[in-house]
């Protein structure tokens, strides 16, 4: 998978270190994969494995150390327009409202749209995510879900090529979590232009569920551990596929991977479906 | 919540109400001091205070609201016949310095006018100092506190500055400046602008790297950063500091007024007391604490709208 010069993203040999008082910590060695054109790739690993710095490199917040992160063929040099990001929280502005957020998002990320404009698609996508009512609210207002329902309204609007998502679920209960990906999936195959998503997480069943592809990492430093293309075709409904034989085994191969990078092991025993 | 959810019990049985009554019957005492009493100025004031009152309890839609607002009256009432007590009805103190009620109420209203002129003498010298000293301080803190490096070091300059008591300068500032009021703009900004200036750069400092990390990442600009997501962010902290500030403000003025103006509010407290005039005296410390209530009244009212989305 690594590569491909068509892809949209391209990582390669990517490498994060800090400097720490033990000395240096390497967060991510050596990591290369590509993400296509449209493609919906989770990255997985447990928690502190690098993922979100993974995230950061690709955000433009963080500067990799060697390796080259690529979009479109060039390297990464700061956050642009082309990149919409969504956090596990404080991804919304707490002083303006609901509308106000996606708003501002649109505002920046569109600037040649005039003002009736950026409002009226803030409040379509608003409406797309169910949460006309609640526009005039405040964050503070919302419910965990709820705001983070707005913060892809946010992401959606601003109509970037690219989509990165930080574990955008992780802080939301498990109804509400499950609703959220269906709403997610929803939008992302309707929109006309499917957009490249790279999204976080540490649920298996979450990244099977939503992605093409699932890049699992191990613990520190993060590498690629492997590469697992998710054979289910879209688009994927929950009850269905969950039930099917198909998935109960591909999870539980994804599982004892998962679980059995305990000695970050990368020779090939895997199977591909 | 409609005006008919709180029973007549809540809205008019209080102990506001008592001791409204109590102020009333104790107008009927005799009166043991020498000099005239102005009862009528002190029963005037408490019937006004009383009809307000009964206008809030009439139309109150929060049951905390009214408990609040009959509390203040109770507490007034309270004082009230404290003092009507102690002065006319029992004279506990001496006469001269401690005038009855009415005597001091008939001198406000006499005084209107005149104290309107000091009021705004006093409130045109805060204005000034005050928001000169925002419009240096904010947008200085902001940049300070945002450029973590020069931040660092103006952080222990702001602290050695800030900490010398503002009213070091007045000496200085009277060599310095031509007249009592450029002495005085000067100390209140210097007074204020500290404050505001270590509120904002705190504050700055304390936002939260997710919020500036979710503003990078939508791509906004240097100055939408700074005014828009900055300086929301730490608007909490900064209030706190503009708070200040303005406390601060108020005591120098009017210690400043005291010492060496021809108006203001420090000015008609000290001019009576001098002239022996402690009717005037008690007028002016009683102005002295409506306007700085009010204004800090004002503030908060602001500040609340300001920071409505918390």
């Amino acid at each position: 998978m690594t590569g491909s010069r068509k892809d949209k993203i391209i990582l390669q040999n990517l490498t994060v270190s800090y400097e720490e008082k033990g000395g240096l910590f390497t967060a991510l060695d050596d990591i290369s994969f590509g993400v296509a054109d449209g493609e919906f790739v989770s990255v997985i690993g447990s928690s502190g494995c690098g993922k979100s710095t993974l995230l950061s490199v690709l955000e433009g917040l963080l500067r990799p150390s060697g390796g080259s992160a690529l979009i479109d063929g060039a390297p990464i040099s700061g956050p642009g327009p082309d990149r919409g990001v969504v956090f596990q929280s404080y991804s919304l502005f707490p002083w303006m409202t609901a509308r106000k957020n996606v708003a501002f998002g649109i505002k920046h990320a569109r600037r040649e749209l005039k003002r009736a404009e950026v409002y009226r698609i803030a409040d379509e996508y608003l409406e797309k995510v169910g949460l006309s009512d609640s526009r005039g609210r405040y964050p503070s207002r919302l419910s965990g879900g709820m705001q983070q329902r707005v913060a892809i309204a946010r992401a959606l609007a601003m109509d970037t090529d690219i989509l990165l998502m930080d574990e955008p679920f992780g802080a939301v209960d498990a109804k509400n979590r499950v609703q959220l990906q269906e709403m997610l999936l929803d939008l992302w195959g309707h929109e006309a232009r499917r957009k490249t998503v790279v999204f976080i997480t540490h649920d298996i069943d979450e990244a099977i569920f939503l992605s093409d592809r699932v890049v699992m990492l191990t613990e520190s430093p993060g590498r690629v551990y492997r590469d697992i293309h998710v054979p289910f075709p879209r688009p994927r409904d929950r009850s269905g596929l969950l039930g099917s034989s198909v998935y109960v085994e591909f999870r539980r191969d994804v599982t004892a991977l998962f679980f059995g990078d305990k000695t970050g092991e990368t020779e090939d025993d895997w199977v591909k479906i | 919540m409609s005006p008919a959810k709180l029973s007549f019990r809540t809205r008019y049985v209080r102990t506001a109400n008592l001791l409204f009554a109590i102020f009333l019957l104790i107008q009927f005492l005799p009166n043991r001091i020498s000099k005239a009493d102005a009862p009528g100025y002190a029963v005037g004031f408490a019937v006004i205070a009383e009809a307000a009152l009964l206008c809030a309890s009439a139309l109150a839609t929060k049951k905390t609201g009214l408990c609040l607002i009959a509390d203040i009256a109770a507490f007034l009432y309270a004082l009230l016949i404290a003092w009507t007590l102690a002065t006319a009805k029992f004279n506990l103190t001496k006469e001269m310095l401690f005038p009855p009620p009415g005597i001091v109420f008939r001198q406000l209203a006499e005084d209107v006018p005149q104290l309107g002129r000091h009021i705004g003498s006093s409130l045109a010298l805060i204005a000034q100092g005050y928001l000169l000293a925002l419009a240096a301080a904010l947008p200085l803190g902001l940049v300070l506190g945002y450029s973590a490096r020069i931040g660092n070091a103006a952080a222990y300059v702001a602290k050695f500055l800030g900490a010398i008591p503002p009213v070091v300068y007045i000496p200085y500032g009277i060599a310095l400046l031509p007249s009592f009021r450029s002495v005085s703009v000067l100390v209140i900004f210097l007074a204020s602008f500290w404050p505001i200036l270590a509120a904002t750069m705190s504050g700055v400092l304390l936002v939260e790297r997710r919020i500036v990390d979710s503003a990078r990442v939508l791509n906004v600009g240097r100055l939408t950063m700074l005014f828009r997501i900055i300086l929301s962010a730490a608007l909490p902290q900064i209030l706190i500091g503009c708070s200040q500030g303005l406390t601060v403000s108020f005591i120098l003025l009017t210690s400043a007024e005291m010492i060496g103006a021809r108006s203001g509010m420090g000015f008609y407290v000290k001019n009576y007391s001098d002239l022996g005039n402690y009717t005037r005296t008690i007028v002016g410390v009683l102005v002295v604490g409506i306007v700085i209530s009010a204004v800090f009244f004002a503030f908060n009212k602001l500040q609340k709208f300001l920071l409505r989305w918390r």
